[in-house]
């Protein structure tokens, strides 16, 4: 019994609705492990994802998973886990009861079992009566990701599923999905948290504006955002100075004065600001008041790396 | 728009942590192994929508529905004609009013309500065939309505002593349900706020359209509906649209057709 590797192959996919293009000309393919869907709002992952697993029909181009088209073959929805990006939940049913669902809808032999076990696998109770809505964002968060992992996929899609979670779930869900790639299967997970992107794998797609941006490992992303043009803003007692100062020692490569006590500083390596603005006041005698990156948002990071 | 070449558009491979070869469930032969049986996963849907459509707001809304039904039945019972007073009753207002109110009140949000909240998602993407969640939702829809709309019908026909009507409501007021349920279960998948729609078509069509030319009720449940009403000897019913034996193809006929539109909608639909 031949044995297919899984994989996620998106194609020149578009999307578009009407006038708006949602998703433009992607394409990649993915195999086990995880990959993280990295992109701002708005951005198309959500469009991407439900594409992927055939939710959504792609207005051009083609997706497969193990081969097959998730769209038109049912049965490959055997293989696909899918953690929705939606809040919203069945509220009459009980987490073990909506998990039991999944594995009845899944044919699995023992549904009430396999719930048991995808719950426990996600740090919920099993026997917890209350309903759903009942539950805290978090724990319904967890029960999607439960639903989605019960029938034990090869394929699992992930849409924004630490949003919520306090930082030992993150923590917990991290590990989990790291586990279950380095199992073999192909695990993807959206998020717009670079932070977060960072502890779920090396591997990165970055969407912006609807198309691919880039892809490949997280560490040369990290290293081209560290690297890239930033500007801090500065407020001290003694602005002329420190400016001077920091022009000087090439930490900066532009300074603009506003006021008496502002000071707006552009930088190539922001790193080395950090460590060279302390001390610099310091011989100054110039005291910092506040410090603040104009730019480090993460529509600034990805308008840099798409501008690239 | 261009990526950094060491971060390339081009096709890469993912991952790669993990061991080639994944889980023993990527086989193919695999999937088709482990599909549902239709009778289990049609139960499982069917539960899943009486919960979700049986709400109290419902119950008592159709339940008040249905006890109208009631007093008509002791009005028509204080008539001297209380049969034909009981089938006046049963076709203008039960079958023109409370089943199809009934339905579409439970027949679209079976559905919809999934669509409308987005839950959509958690029963679309399952091995099962999409014939079956339009099936079990018809099906919930008049699990539902019958005790509460139908069956109050029958009673009614009963208190005002009208033995013969009440035999013939024991089938017209199923068949409507089943006819109503199929379409407006439709409606739910295809319609936003489809509610507002099956209210219009049961108050412009159902209503005002049968009633307004000659031959306009062969084209509504209605008409069709009350052709079996007329099997009870001895009354007058006024909208009929053909035989009661044509009557019994026919409002089957348009819940599977309804059934099988949306069934078509929903393989085609996008799911959000």
């Amino acid at each position: 019994m031949s044995v297919v590797e899984p994989r996620v192959v998106a194609d020149g996919v578009s999307k578009w609705f009407g006038p708006l293009v949602a998703v433009s000309d992607v394409s990649f393919d993915v195999g086990p492990g995880v990959t993280a869907l990295l992109g701002p709002n708005g951005a198309g992952k959500s469009t991407m994802f439900r594409m992927l697993v055939g939710l959504a029909r792609p207005s051009k181009g083609s997706v497969r998973v193990l081969g097959l088209d998730p769209r038109a073959d049912t049965g490959v929805t055997r293989l696909i886990g899918l953690v929705p990006q939606q809040e919203s939940v069945f509220e009459p049913l009980t987490a073990h009861e909506f998990v039991t669902l999944t594995a009845t809808l899944h044919g699995l032999p023992d549904p009430g079992a396999a719930a048991t076990r995808a719950l426990e696998t996600v740090d919920l109770d099993p026997a917890d009566k209350r309903r759903l809505p009942a539950y805290s964002k978090g724990m319904r968060q967890r029960a999607k990701v439960a639903q989605a992992i019960v029938h034990d996929p090869s394929v699992l899609v992930l849409d924004e599923p630490l949003t919520g979670l306090d930082p030992r779930q993150r923590a917990d869900l991290v590990g989990l999905f790291r586990r279950l790639g380095s199992e073999g299967r192909c695990v993807i997970v959206s998020s717009h948290v670079l932070d977060e992107v960072e502890r779920l794998g090396s591997h990165v797609l970055v969407m912006s504006q609807g198309r691919l941006a880039a892809a490949g490992d997280f560490r040369e992303l990290r290293a081209l955002m560290d690297d890239r043009p930033m500007r801090v803003r500065v407020r001290t007692d003694r602005p002329r100075q420190l400016a001077g100062a920091l022009l000087e020692a090439g930490t900066a490569v532009g300074a603009r004065l506003d006021g008496d006590d502002l000071l707006e500083l552009d930088t190539t390596d922001a790193r080395a600001l950090a460590h060279a603005l302390a001390p610099v006041a310091r011989d100054r005698h110039a005291r910092l008041f506040e410090v603040l990156p104009l730019d480090a948002d993460l529509e600034g990071v990805f308008r840099y790396v798409v501008q690239r | 728009m261009k990526a950094r070449s060491a971060l390339s558009t081009e096709r890469t491979s993912g991952g790669g942590l993990g061991e080639p070869g994944g889980s023993p469930s990527s086989n193919p032969q695999v999937i088709a192994a482990t599909r549902p049986s239709a009778l289990s996963s049609v139960v499982a849907f069917y539960r899943l929508l009486l919960r979700t459509q049986v709400t109290i707001p419902r119950l008592l809304g159709i339940g008040a529905l249905g006890a109208l039904s009631l007093l008509l039945g002791v009005f028509a019972r204080l008539d001297d004609n209380s049969p034909q007073a009981a089938t006046d009753a049963i076709s203008s207002y039960g079958l023109a009013v409370l089943v199809p109110l009934a339905t579409l009140w439970l027949g679209t949000s079976a559905v919809g309500d999934l669509v409308e909240d987005r839950l959509l998602v958690y029963l679309w993407l399952k091995p099962v065939s999409r014939w079956q969640l339009p099936a079990a939702a018809i099906l919930a829809t008049v699990s539902v309505a019958l005790p509460l709309a139908a069956l109050p019908l029958v009673l009614s026909a009963v208190i005002a002593g009208a033995g013969d009507v009440a035999w013939a409501t024991l089938l017209a007021a199923p068949l409507a349900t089943l006819a109503y349920a199929g379409l407006f279960v439709a409606a739910g998948l295809w319609f936003r706020r489809a509610v507002w729609w099956g209210l219009a078509f049961v108050l412009i069509w159902e209503n005002a359209v049968a009633y307004t030319a000659e031959g306009t009720s062969r084209v509504t449940v209605v008409g069709w509906a009350s052709s079996v009403l007329a099997r009870a000897p001895g009354v007058d019913v006024q909208l009929q649209a053909g035989s009661a034996a044509a009557a019994l193809v026919v409002l089957p006929a348009v819940a599977i057709a309804a059934w099988l539109i949306a069934t078509w909608r929903y393989r085609r639909a996008d799911i959000d």
